[in-house]
């Protein structure tokens, strides 16, 4: 789902940056604003966890194998708030370490999976409980949520960016393209993301008890 | 200082990349970033290649198959597309490696601590996903079948989970150990 460098418009970077400027800026004020010692460490080993979540790789119908987002899960974990910091983080380390993703996408990608899965899986969590559905749900809209956003964005770029003969400077294809090409794959990801939410939380529950 | 400026480089290099629309501007920026690789050329172009190839193939292609009545104009786009992408991930893979991100980051204190916890514990959880991996290869001699990677994804992200926590709040006591929260108050 990553949008790699050179597809996005600076009319749509620029803004994504000053907007999710503004968000990181909020969540790191609330980071530091409960004064607790744990805080950093927390977001820092959040950001890990993120980071080897998406590298599990599960098996789809017809013999191919999917990466995680993982969005679902670090956003049920972590809230909304840390979730969206500690993947942002991942996708700078991504493209400064391994070169994935890239700046210019980089707000984007944050904005889409960061705070729109999570918001997106917290709120299926909080309307649905911690039940099977819940989390399922909570994984399913986590990766399903931001390839929307995603397709959206992309579908955006020859509207907004066009050369004077009116062909498109950026990524060339409409939402009638963008739309099924990245929402589509993503709802079986996304069924991938909700069994490995359930699953995984099965293994941790026990264990939380008191 | 120097990680700063060359942070500060790229991203004027990346900015100015996206405002630039003539194909021969973006070719020979593309051309002079692999020349900057010198001997580490072969190495670049196949790094370049597998970052970029599978989604360039994809989006010109399906370009051409939409615009097939009118290739020539097609063309001329995917030309500059192609060219900025090449552009903008050759110059990541060839001056992102060499950038200190926690020095170029350094004038912010909390984002340098952040930045060093949370490399230190990527690089380790990376080199554990790893090991996984390689124990489940190890452990069944036929392809994994659904069932059994499913079981193990499951299984690898619980134990990630755990080990996060459990290395938050090490982490947090060594650090309180040695003063850090009292010197940062």
């Amino acid at each position: 789902m990553h949008i790699p460098d050179g597809f996005i418009a600076p009319q749509v970077y620029g803004p994504a940056y000053g907007a999710a400027g503004v968000l990181w800026a909020v969540g790191l004020r609330r980071l530091r604003r409960r004064l607790d010692p744990a805080a950093v460490p927390r977001l820092a080993v959040a950001t890990a966890a993120a980071f080897a979540l998406m590298m599990v790789s599960l098996p789809l119908p017809g013999g191919t194998t999917v990466h995680v987002s993982g969005v679902g899960m670090v956003a049920v974990l972590f809230g909304v708030w840390q979730a969206f910091l500690a993947l942002s983080l991942v996708y700078l380390l991504q493209a400064f370490m391994l070169g994935t993703g890239g700046v210019t996408a980089l707000p984007v990608n944050a904005l889409a999976m960061g705070l729109g899965g999570s918001l997106a899986a917290v709120g299926a969590l909080r309307l649905l409980g911690r039940g099977r559905v819940g989390l399922f749900l909570a994984g399913w809209f986590g990766t399903v949520v931001p390839a929307v956003i995603v397709a959206f964005v992309l579908g955006l770029q020859p509207l907004v960016a066009r050369a004077a003969d009116g062909t498109p400077l950026f990524f060339p294809f409409g939402w009638a393209v963008t739309l099924p090409a990245v929402v589509i794959p993503h709802l079986a990801v996304g069924v991938a993301d909700g069994v490995l939410a359930v699953l995984a939380w099965r293994i941790l529950a026990p264990q939380e008890e008191p | 200082m120097r990680d700063r400026a060359l942070l500060l480089g790229y991203l004027a290099a990346v900015v100015t990349a996206t405002l630039v629309h003539d194909p021969r501007v973006l070719g020979a920026g593309a051309v002079l970033v692999l020349l900057s690789a010198g001997r580490d050329l072969p190495r670049l172009l196949r790094r370049l290649l597998r970052a970029t190839l599978p989604v360039v193939l994809a989006v010109s292609l399906g370009y051409v198959v939409a615009a097939r009545d009118d290739l020539a104009t097609a063309g001329a786009v995917l030309l500059r597309l192609d060219l900025r992408v090449l552009l903008l991930v050759g110059l990541a893979l060839r001056v992102l490696p060499a950038v200190n991100l926690q020095r170029a980051l350094g004038f912010s204190d909390s984002l340098r601590f952040l930045l060093v916890l949370a490399t230190s514990q990527v690089l380790a959880f990376g080199r554990l996903f790893a090991d996984f991996r390689h124990a489940l290869d190890a452990r069944t001699p036929a392809r994994v079948g659904p069932p059994t990677a499913l079981r193990h994804g499951a299984a690898t992200a619980a134990w990630f989970v755990r080990r996060a926590e459990h290395d938050a709040a090490a982490m947090t006591q060594a650090l309180d150990a040695r003063g850090l929260f009292l010197d940062r108050d």
